[in-house]
């Protein structure tokens, strides 16, 4: 890249043809070519097997051969019960995590960017990031032997104070609460790098202004850190807005079983038991499909609302 | 003009998946020679794989003649391997299906996937000998897409921890009573004299419903999935009245805490180590099982003091003695062979000759003992003893469940609950009940019991364990009829009447 900037002739006399962009910058564009290609190969090209929610597909007959049905597996997913329910276990899933598990990598960061002991913030800081790097079935599997009501130590605690083991893993009442509780404690740690390197960024002045006019460290961090990290924010609530009905199927997956089904079949599960499980192929697309319009539809929707409240939004 | 374009681009699509497929194996058949290597995508039920190339896939490859590449799926999870490798074809020269009611594995199979075997079997000395009745419950439609897997016709009973019942002074149960007193001691009475109140009764899974309740309803008279009522209607079992008393029955014993109370999140992994550790004494199951039991726990504590009492004769009130079939009357699935990768009739041959020749006695001893002085030695009077248990769970254990036929030979060996679990299971036989929709056809069947089964399922675990009552279960069962299940009804009742006169 120096090299293409040393070609290009200082400030001179306006030249009667310029070259396009794409190849005054052929080196950059080019690195960008393996980014375009994976997007066009995994991202773009496999949408092509959406065509199977408008057929009744039939693996052995291909998607050339399978008969078109047109929209009867939207239809059927409109008028079935279970779409209701689906509709109700994703949205109040989702709204926990914005409400209970979106501020805390916030207030996590602010916490951390007040510690003034370097050695105290690093250890901290790589403590809570472990819990990101493991797997969601190893972390559902430490809660499974924590929580168990046969021999697991929560319940043994409860039991030793003399309660009554509680089963949090069937009980549906439990389910929200320990799923909301595990992204938190698994992702909450990670979440904090984009926020703390937001603040990085606050200039100290302000800091030093704010000292001055007599705020003390609550008030600089409401009225200086804050908002500086304000757009950062507001960028990742929409990314998080995007994902609403896209919990990801993984989690849900590990912590759902036949008695907490009802408050944890989500779109994402439901695509996999209806489709893996008991061959519903095209049924699944449909599902599938209909979850990621309605995603790109909120995506778009809180961009706009982003951009009128005078945020920069993410396009 | 646009289909037949996508119609050559899948065609090409295809040719060129096929080539490759073609040059990634060594030597496969088309140029004359006959097929002499096979990949066989078979179910797993040992937690790790055989090694490859180990010694008895070398042994049975020298027997065979073949040069066979495993593919291993692990028995939790074939529903979801099977069916994704049937959506994307990707599939081997030779598929186990051993999930016989899986919507896409009979919509596979009656799509035309795989080889009619029917006319060919005769050519095979131990293929010809597969009984009529077998050949029976393995066809669809008339067809048959696969050489039937053959089981003991009924292997299921009940396995009681007899040292506990010495502890306690009981006696094997043999009536559901007797059986439920022992769960409530093995509960309560603290079987194992540790003077901890950590023991239950049953100890059962996550598929409950599908498994050991399943069985335990068999003794109130409820049928084998489907059961045929006085006026000819072919009804799901889970919808009649001795299931739904039995279902009474176990909520009683799960309200009594004397069944392990979140067995709807354990597997069958957990289970069989729960076992081993002593945390129940009574477990619903293959009759063969104890032995392993038994060796789980002896890996763990070499002094355990586990007994087992094989119980398969428990009645209930004066439903007369019956054991419901856990192996569709000995058809434990199909070996299918895929159109796709197995094109020639002279291949499909080299196949079936393949299987044919598993059903030896030599080949069965490997994939049952292993090899002699290895694995296992015989005595003079042919009682076979394993010599080496972690080698055999190893290296031998994972192929038993692939053998074509169980039933080649049975050996006498120096484990006594091998031989008395054989006997037993031999005694089931005379009073067993089978699925009587097995080889009727239902359209709707194929394409909705999975989302019906399990929606009864998730309503029967909720009555079990007390967050729902009769008459909710009842209503989702209701609410089922409109989703396919009295379709089901109706096609099997025609179905049924057809081929009854």
């Amino acid at each position: 890249m120096p090299m293409v900037v040393a070609t290009e002739p200082a400030p001179a006399p306006p030249r009667p043809r310029r070259r396009s962009p794409l190849l005054r910058h052929h080196g950059l564009y080019l690195m960008a070519v393996p980014g375009i290609l994976y997007f066009l190969l995994f991202k773009y090209a496999p949408m092509g097997g959406l065509v199977i929610a408008f057929q009744d597909y039939m693996p052995f007959l291909g998607i050339g051969g399978s008969p078109w049905v047109g929209f009867d597996h939207f239809v059927r997913l409109f008028t079935e019960d279970t779409f209701l329910v689906l509709l109700r276990n994703t949205v109040v899933v989702s709204l926990l995590l914005l409400v209970f598990a979106f501020p805390v990598p916030i207030v996590l960061a602010l916490l951390l960017n007040e510690v003034r002991t370097r050695a105290f913030r690093r250890t901290v800081q790589s403590v809570i990031y472990l819990p990101h790097f493991l797997s969601w079935v190893i972390v559902a599997s430490i809660f499974y032997v924590l929580l168990s009501t046969d021999g697991g130590s929560v319940n043994n605690l409860v039991v030793a104070a003399g309660g009554e083991p509680i089963p949090f893993l069937t009980d549906p009442d439990w389910l929200r609460p320990l799923y909301v509780g595990q992204e938190i404690w698994k992702g909450a740690g990670w979440g904090t790098i984009v926020y703390l390197a937001a603040m990085t960024a606050v200039d100290v002045q302000l800091y030093e202004a704010a000292e001055l006019d007599g705020a003390n460290r609550l008030r600089q961090t409401w009225h200086v850190t804050l908002p500086a990290i304000r757009p950062t924010i507001v960028v990742m609530f929409i990314l998080a807005i995007g994902d609403f009905l896209e919990l990801g199927f993984e989690h849900m997956f590990l912590v759902m079983n036949s008695l907490n089904r009802q408050v944890g079949e989500i779109f994402d599960t439901y695509v996999y038991t209806a489709g893996i499980q008991n061959g519903q192929l095209s049924y699944a697309a449909a599902v599938g499909l209909f979850k990621g319009l309605v995603g790109l539809l909120l995506v778009v929707m809180a961009n706009r609302l982003a951009k009128r409240f005078g945020e920069e939004g993410v396009y | 003009m646009n289909k037949a374009r996508i119609g050559t681009a899948v065609a090409t699509a295809t040719a060129l998946a096929l080539t490759t497929a073609a040059c990634g194996s060594s030597a496969d058949g088309g140029d004359g020679g006959p097929k002499d290597s096979l990949t066989w995508m078979t179910m797993l039920h040992t937690p790790t794989t055989p090694e490859k190339g180990g010694v008895i896939e070398t042994a049975l490859e020298e027997h065979t003649g073949m040069d066979i590449e495993f593919q291993w799926v692990p028995d939790a999870s074939k529903e979801e391997k099977l069916n994704a490798a049937l959506a994307s074809g990707e599939l081997a020269d030779l598929v186990s299906l051993t999930v016989i009611d899986d919507t896409q594995v009979r919509s596979a199979l009656t799509s035309g996937m795989f080889w009619d075997v029917e006319d060919y079997l005769d050519e095979f000395p131990n293929l010809a000998r597969i009984p009529d009745a077998t050949l029976d419950a393995a066809r669809i439609d008339g067809e048959l897409y696969g050489v039937p897997y053959q089981k003991p016709a009924a292997r299921y009973g009940v396995v009681v921890r007899q040292d506990w019942l010495d502890n306690l002074g009981l006696e094997v149960p043999h009536t559901i009573d007797e059986l439920t007193e022992v769960a409530r001691a093995f509960t309560e009475d603290d079987p194992d004299g540790n003077g901890k109140d950590d023991t239950v009764g049953f100890y059962d899974r996550e598929e409950s419903f599908r498994v050991g309740f399943r069985s335990l309803a068999g003794y109130f008279g409820a049928g084998q999935q489907f059961e045929v009522t006085d006026d000819g209607q072919v009804v799901p079992a889970a919808t009649t009245d001795a299931f739904k008393e039995a279902m009474e029955w176990y909520r009683g014993v799960y309200a009594g805490g004397w069944v392990n109370q979140e067995f709807v999140t354990v597997q069958k992994q957990n289970q069989q180590d729960g076992i081993a550790q002593g945390k129940g004494g009574i477990v619903v199951t293959g009759l063969f099982e104890a032995k392993n039991y038994n060796a789980l726990a002896r890996s763990a504590d070499p002094d355990t003091p586990m007994e087992w009492a094989l119980v398969n004769d428990i009645t209930y009130d004066d439903v007369p003695r019956r054991i419901l079939s856990d192996t569709n009357g000995g058809m434990g699935g199909w070996l299918a062979i895929p159109t796709t990768e197995v094109e020639t009739e002279d291949d499909l041959r080299a196949v079936l000759g393949f299987i044919d020749k598993l059903m030896d006695p030599e080949a069965f001893e490997l994939m049952t003992n292993g090899i002699e002085g290895e694995h296992f030695e015989t005595d003079a009077d042919g009682v076979v003893t394993v010599i080496d248990q972690t080698a055999w769970e190893q290296e031998v254990q994972p192929f038993s469940s692939s053998r074509p036929s169980e039933l080649v030979t049975t050996y006498q060996s120096s484990d006594e609950y091998v031989n008395l679990g054989n006997e037993l299971m031999a005694q089931n036989a005379e009073y067993m009940v089978a699925n009587p929709a097995q080889s009727l056809t239902s359209e709707t069947f194929d394409r909705q019991w999975s989302t019906l089964e399990q929606q009864l399922n998730d309503a029967y675990n909720q009555y079990i364990t007390g967050q729902i009552e009769m008459a909710d279960y009842e209503a989702t069962i209701e609410s089922l009829r409109g989703q396919g299940l009295d379709a089901i009804v109706d096609e099997y009742s025609a179905s049924y009447a057809e081929a009854n006169g």
